[in-house]
């Protein structure tokens, strides 16, 4: 298929590019006065965009001023072609279409100049005819055709003609269709012009050469370009794949590294290693003509001996770094250098860093790190982020070394595993595991030790160590591994959870495995998920206290051992929505509605808060009665009505309007025939459940009253308890704006819990995939898999009806569900007015410090010193420079909220007690206000407390659905990942919502209905480049606050649904 | 199923101008008669637009209300109000007003350029009901292939302007997501500048696009229709096409696909154009190639000038699945002319209701 916009490959990126880039702006065209409306449109749009878009970017500003290159045309109209945000800033032009050159330019992604993707093709042609364009508009710049006789010139060009003679009837039509689509494609203003034509009007258009600027000057790209022929930069980086990836890379490199490399090897030099450069650059920083490394001045004679070069010869360091072991060197440099100072200190601490390297390294260098579209594996810089260093400075190892041993013996389809199973057979030095899980993080593998080891760190976390996993307990994770590896999150996730309640779940769990019969254990499976789904959501919510969690959850657990009929796992079910509803409520009997009153929220003591219970409890209502559920109260009646027959009693009298209900489903009118299904779905449309319930007649089962078919009856309505359980998990994490939901009522029944339609096999306790997407005959798309992750692919499913704002609009694939989970999962019952405050104040002390910092240069050292952990370097030294030339108010509204969050936070962890008077004088209002509020509320005021609360969940990165607010800096996309994981490091949304409901005075129960609602509408007018478009994310972001600011403004009674917010 | 009330509420799908001012008349009926035995209900009106034709397919006009017979679940059904064309709304709820006598219209014959915005009956001042159309756009990869995308925009600007002065239009266009370029507006300008500022996308959600676009039209009063330009396939959809049918129809839109010969390339394509727009009553259309769209689009207008707007509360029915609508002529015109109409409506939820009438007790 030719793919002029293959939009999914933009998701998949492969680089980091957080900040906008130098403050030099684009030249402006002089165009000619003119009364014509078109030109007026296109200079208001000029000046929009001219504004100010970032912070300078220091020591190379200089060097480059007023080096800029030209591009034909509206800026708009290229832009539109070169697929970028009509919103980025000039600088970010070239870079931005570098890497669209790069990633999506050739098919294959090698840097084949001969076979470019239709993408690339069509942007060439659309140069060429805008250069025949702007010699049509001359000097001045403009397209003229003063009535309709002179229309033929433009109309050639354009790939378009009259269709009747001049008049008012006249409109145009496509003549040369290679033409019209680039027409209209770049958006030429083609229903201006035919107005103009029929009305016999002169048409006039600004046509614009537009200037960007360039990083260096624009002559000193070519002698890095095969041929070096001179042509315009554009073009050569449109005909070059190197150079535009040499470019992309150095783009994202800050601005005095970049210069001194300008010196120093030079470009030509750079070149070969533009791709190593394109992964792996953006840490790289020179200061004051020296390298910094990771692990600072103590790691400068390890790092030596490891690249052969000395820091203090920065130029040669960088090369020798780039080309070590094809890449590997320089793999390891950037992740060593995208982790905590503290972190570091331990990789870096005495001989660790030379011999991690070496076992990391192997003695294979192939495949090199740049051989794919992305960086490949995350392991390693999984490994050293989240590896847990406890405080006698040694790693924390679950289990114990006797175990890891034999989990890396284990592995004999590793060689590397079992290399380092052997030589820590003896050994009891954690650092030895840690070297084996270097080793393994090259292998790329999932489901190997380091994914066991990063897990099972996940799950002891924090836990006190009389509750931390017990070597036999990690033999048991480790060996049930590959099935149930997806389950483990729950215990990373509770982590009151105990080693006995562990290994209750995976007793349960290898029991229904056992059920021979493949739909009853299919039912078995969804059901119990379900129940242990809802067991998540109401200890979450704190409504199953948290030292009731383990007798709680092995109680909900037991019923499931031994089943052998339907009518075992429907009393299974049954007595495990009781246990369930004894831990929150005291008592085993449970109707529907008090079970979604539950789930809607704890018991509110004020009128906003019940009437957001009612809210929530009422939107579960919708889903249930969308997907025609039958309820809980007809199931468990129906039971008890046979359990009374069954003992000889009467039949109730209203036993058989009940079991009519059961037959009440009707599936959709079909479309096909059954053999056109056969035919046309190739075994997606699979209703093997539904069909067998609505064949389901209990009424004449009750009518017949025979003994022994009654006993069995039970058995008919598990499949019937399994869909309005799954139904409730599935309510409960509703996405905003979900269509799915309600307009499929097949969607939960369709939930495939047997495992047996994913592609590798079995995954029946795995991550749920998604089937029938895209397939017109499936009967809709499903799910397959369990229930882990739920909040996650649910969002993934209904985020494509989100209807993007902005015509050409990036929605992410893996942002956006991201961004929707952490919008639906965070409940927000337990938040006190002191909490929401507070998180204002965070942010605003943040912005009084970042203010502050402009005019005392020492404070100015340590909030850089703060931040710098969170951001890369390029970023870092533009909030640096912005802040020294008195820019500080250009900085604030481009600090994401958690780096304000997070500067003051850890200003105040520094410097609460005792203010560095030569620093900071006193606080701000703001941070007054704090330091009082953290006085009288400590508690609530803390950033565990306020991470707890306004954080968010990062199941890829913590695989846990805990939130949590993070203290790293932003992951870039990686293989198999893809940008999860960089998803996961957005943790503004929440503190951003919470401040602007304190602000305007909303109560912080709330935030269960705005938060969706804000998210929905951010993501609708999120217009991004690329994956790592953050910028853009965060100008979404603060769009929408300022839409619901001026939405409160003229609603001050403040409707629980302010104008401009989705339903 | 939920267990739910014994009396079934259901919400108003759609009330146009002239349904309207039928449920406020009850509304009013009850206020004034004070009675406490009234059971007050949200009751569904049912609309169907309904085309009769001849066996040459030419449209015939000026039926009354008396000879149309509709029965739902076998429960014979009480017209509510009924309107023809682009005519003035008949509320039923006064003395009958019954018309000159059937009249043959040949296809093409509409003059719908002759219209204003919103047209007003002379006779009783009036106004018609809105025509509120909305056209959706396949800008998917697809509709790349052959440069189709340009032609078919030519097509769509045609279309738009060919139907000038038919009340209202909203253009949306699609590939993975969709894009509502321009929202419903009688300013056929504007119309067109959606069009032009179309661009090309990647994949296609067709039923996706569909979905949304139909709860958009759901939303307004009166007549409206979808008028789809793709050449499909989809490959994207989370939603099929089965449940987009069956909201279309209980919605009371009618789906007009307009296509090309490329999409019956796709077998499963073309068989769901085909059957989506006859269960709704609109059309498919698949002509040689974008240019040569002339006869859909006449069809289209015809329908749209032609069809009779029929509506009614439907009887006490207990049935809370699917309805089935059966529409017939009373007496020899059974016999003489053909029906085409949507066939049946599974009654929505209150809370996907587009809004609600109160209807008195009986109803």
């Amino acid at each position: 298929m030719n793919s002029p916009f293959l939009v999914s490959a933009f998701f998949l990126t492969t680089s980091l590019c957080i900040c906008a880039a130098p403050t030099a702006q684009a030249r402006r065209a002089s165009p000619a006065q003119t009364d014509n409306a078109t030109l007026k449109d296109n200079l208001v749009e000029k000046d929009n965009f001219a504004l100010p878009q970032a912070a300078g970017s220091g020591a190379e500003s200089a060097a480059t001023a007023g080096t800029e290159v030209p591009i034909p045309g509206p800026l708009r109209s290229f832009l539109r072609m070169a697929g970028l945000s009509q919103k980025i800033a000039p600088e970010e032009v070239l870079p931005l279409l570098s890497r669209n050159i790069v990633v999506i330019g050739y098919p294959d992604f090698k840097s084949k100049a001969d076979n470019p993707s239709e993408f690339l093709l069509l942007l060439r042609r659309y140069l060429a005819q805008a250069r025949e364009l702007q010699t049509l508009a001359g000097a001045e710049g403009v397209i003229r055709v003063p009535s309709c006789r002179d229309a033929q010139t433009l109309l050639g060009i354009l790939g378009y003609r009259l269709r009747e003679n001049c008049g008012p009837g006249t409109s145009v039509e496509t003549s040369d269709a290679d033409r019209a689509f680039l027409t209209i494609d770049s958006g030429f203003p083609l229903a201006d012009f035919e107005d103009a034509l029929r009305a016999g009007t002169p048409f006039t258009y600004a046509y614009p050469t537009t200037y960007v600027p360039v990083i260096y000057a624009a002559s000193e790209w070519f002698p890095a370009a095969k041929g070096g022929k001179k042509e315009e930069l554009v073009d050569l980086l449109l005909r070059d794949p190197a150079t535009a990836r040499l470019y992309w890379a150095l783009s994202r490199i800050d601005g005095e590294t970049r210069a001194a490399l300008r010196q120093t090897p030079g470009l030509q030099k750079l070149a070969p290693f533009a791709s190593v450069l394109d992964f792996y650059g953006s840490h790289l920083s020179i200061r004051a003509g020296r390298m910094i490394v990771p692990g600072g001045d103590a790691a400068e004679a390890a790092w030596k001996n490891l690249v052969g070069a000395t820091p203090a010869s920065p130029g040669e360091f960088v090369t020798r770094l780039l080309a070590k072991d094809e890449g590997w060197l320089a793999v390891y440099f950037d992740a060593l250098s995208s982790v905590p100072q503290a972190q570091q200190a331990y990789f870096t601490k005495a001989g660790r860093l030379e011999h991690f390297y070496e076992s990391f390294r192997g003695h294979d260098i192939s495949p090199s790190p740049t051989r794919h579209a992305f960086r490949p594996d995350p392991g390693l810089i999984l490994l050293m982020t989240r590896l847990e260093v406890q405080p006698d400075g040694e790693p924390h190892i679950p289990g114990n070394m006797q175990v890891w041993s034999e989990i890396l013996r284990a592995r004999h389809d590793s060689k590397i595993s079992e290399t380092w199973g052997k030589k820590t057979t003896h050994s009891n030095s954690p650092d030895q595991l840690v070297d084996a899980m270097f080793a393994l993080s090259r292998e790329g593998t999932f489901g190997g030790p380091l994914q066991m080891y990063l897990l099972f760190s996940e799950i002891d976390r924090a836990r006190p160590p009389q509750a931390r996993l017990t070597p036999e307990t990690v033999r048991l994770l480790a060996a049930k591994f590959a099935r149930f590896n997806d389950q483990y999150t729950m215990f990373s996730e509770f982590k009151k959870l105990d080693n006995a309640s562990i290994a209750r779940f995976l007793t349960a769990a290898q029991a229904l495995d056992r059920i021979p019969d493949r739909i009853l254990r299919a039912d078995a499976m969804g059901i119990m998920q379900a129940n242990v789904g809802l067991w998540q959501i109401l200890a979450r919510q704190g409504q199953i206290p948290e030292a009731k969690w383990n007798e709680s959850w092995q109680q909900m657990l037991a019923p499931f051992s031994g089943i052998g009929s339907g009518a075992q796992l429907f009393d299974a079910g049954r007595t495990s929505l009781g246990e369930l509803a004894k831990g929150a409520i005291g008592k085993t009997q449970i109707s529907q509605d008090e079970l979604i009153a539950l789930l809607a929220g704890p018991i509110q003591g004020n009128a906003a808060g019940q009437q957001m219970r009612q809210e929530l409890a009422g939107k579960i209502r919708a889903v249930l009665d969308d997907q025609r559920l039958v309820s809980l109260d007809t199931l468990f009646a129906l039971q008890r009505g046979l359990n009374e027959m069954a003992e000889g009693k009467a039949v109730g009298e209203n036993l058989l309007p009940l079991a009519g209900e059961l037959r009440e489903f009707e599936m959709p009118r079909p479309l096909f025939t059954t053999r056109e299904r056969t035919e046309w779905a190739s075994g997606l449309y699979n209703v093997r459940h539904t069909t067998s319930q609505m064949q389901t007649n209990l009424a004449k089962v009750i009518a017949a009253n025979a003994p022994a078919e009654i006993a069995a009856a039970r058995g008919q309505l598990a499949p019937f308890l399994r869909d309005t359980l799954v139904g409730l998990n599935y309510a409960y994490y509703e996405p905003p704006g979900a269509q799915m939901l309600h307009n499929n009522p097949l969607f939960v029944r369709s939930h495939d819990f047997s495992g047996q339609m994913t592609l590798k096999g079995d995954q029946a306790w795995q991550t749920p995939l998604l089937f029938g997407r895209g397939g017109t005959a499936s009967g809709g798309a499903h799910l397959a898999g369990s229930l882990a992750d739920l909040p996650y692919v649910l969002a993934q499913v209904e985020q494509d009806f989100i209807v993007p704002e902005n015509g050409q609009s990036l929605i992410w694939e893996d942002l956006v569900p991201d961004l929707l989970t952490s919008a639906i999962l965070p409940r927000w019952w337990a938040v006190t007015p002191t909490e929401l405050h507070a998180v204002t104040l965070y942010q605003r002390t943040g912005e009084e410090l970042l203010t502050a910092a402009g005019g005392n240069a020492k404070l100015r050292q340590t909030v850089m010193n703060i931040l710098a952990a969170r951001m890369v370097p390029q970023r870092s030294e533009e909030i640096e420079s912005a802040l020294r030339t008195g820019r500080a108010a250009e900085v604030v509204p481009r600090m994401l909220p958690s780096e304000t969050f997070y500067l003051s936070a850890e200003f105040r962890r520094q410097f609460a007690a005792n203010l560095p008077a030569d620093q900071l004088a006193d606080w701000g209002a703001a941070g007054k206000e704090l330091q009082q509020l953290s006085r009288e509320h400590s508690e609530e005021v803390s950033w565990t407390r306020l991470s707890q609360d306004f954080g968010v969940p990062h199941p890829a990165l913590e695989q846990s659905y805990e939130r949590k607010l993070l203290d790293v800096e932003p992951f870039p996309t990686f293989l198999g990942y893809s940008s999860r994981l960089l998803a996961e490091c957005w943790d503004s949304n929440n503190l951003y919502w919470a401040r602007l409901a304190d602000e305007l005075g909303y109560p912080a129960v709330t935030l269960n209905r705005l938060v969706p609602q804000l998210t929905r509408r951010m993501v609708e007018k999120i217009a991004a480049s690329h994956p790592e478009d953050w910028t853009a994310v965060l100008r979404a972001m603060q769009e929408t606050g300022e839409e619901f600011r001026q939405s409160k403004t003229t609603n001050p009674a403040g409707a629980p649904a302010p104008s401009g917010m989705p339903p | 199923m939920a267990k739910r009330s014994v009396i079934l509420v259901l919400p108003l799908l759609a009330a146009g101008t002239g349904l309207l001012a039928g449920s406020s008349m009850w509304m009013k009926a009850q206020e004034d008669t004070g009675d406490n035995s009234v059971i007050r209900k949200v009751v569904e009106m049912v609309q169907l637009n309904v085309a009769v034709t001849d066996k040459k397919g030419n449209y015939v006009t000026g039926l009354s209300p008396a000879d149309f017979v509709i029965v739902e679940d076998r429960i014979p059904q009480k017209i509510a109000t009924f309107e023809e064309g682009t005519g003035a709304p008949q509320n039923l709820e006064g003395p009958g007003q019954g018309n000159a006598g059937p009249q043959l219209i040949p296809r093409g014959a509409a003059d719908l350029k002759s219209g204003s915005a919103e047209p007003v009956d002379q006779s009783n001042g009036s106004q018609t009901s809105p025509t509120s159309i909305y056209i959706l756009f396949d800008t998917s990869n697809y509709m790349y292939r052959g440069r189709g995308f340009v032609f078919a925009q030519d097509a769509i600007a045609e279309f738009i302007r060919s139907i000038e002065g038919l009340n209202r239009i909203a253009f949306y266009s699609y590939s993975r997501d969709l894009s509502r370029q321009t929202p419903l507006t009688a300013d056929r300008n504007q119309v067109l500048h959606g069009v032009r500022a179309t661009v090309n996308g990647d994949d296609s959600a067709l039923y996706n696009a569909l979905l949304l676009t139909l709860k958009d039209a759901g939303e307004q009063k009166g007549r409206k229709a979808v008028v789809v330009f793709s050449n499909g396939p989809d490959n994207s959809s989370m939603v099929p096409p089965e449940d987009v049918g069956e909201l279309a129809q209980s919605l009371g839109v009618p789906i007009y696909m307009v296509s090309t010969h490329e999409a019956k390339l796709d077998a499963v394509t073309a068989a769901v154009f085909a059957r989506i727009s006859a269960n709704t009553g609109g059309e498919a259309y698949f002509a040689k190639d974008w240019k040569d769209q002339e006869h859909a689009f006449t069809s289209i207008r015809d329908d749209l000038a032609h069809l009779y707007l029929v509506s009614y509360y439907p009887q006490p029915n207990p049935n809370r699945g699917w309805r089935a609508i059966t529409v017939k002529l009373a007496g020899e015109k059974a016999k003489q002319f053909h029906i085409r109409t949507r066939d049946g409506y599974r009654p929505l939820p209150e809370h996907l209701s587009m809004g609600a009438a109160v209807a008195p007790a009986g109803q």
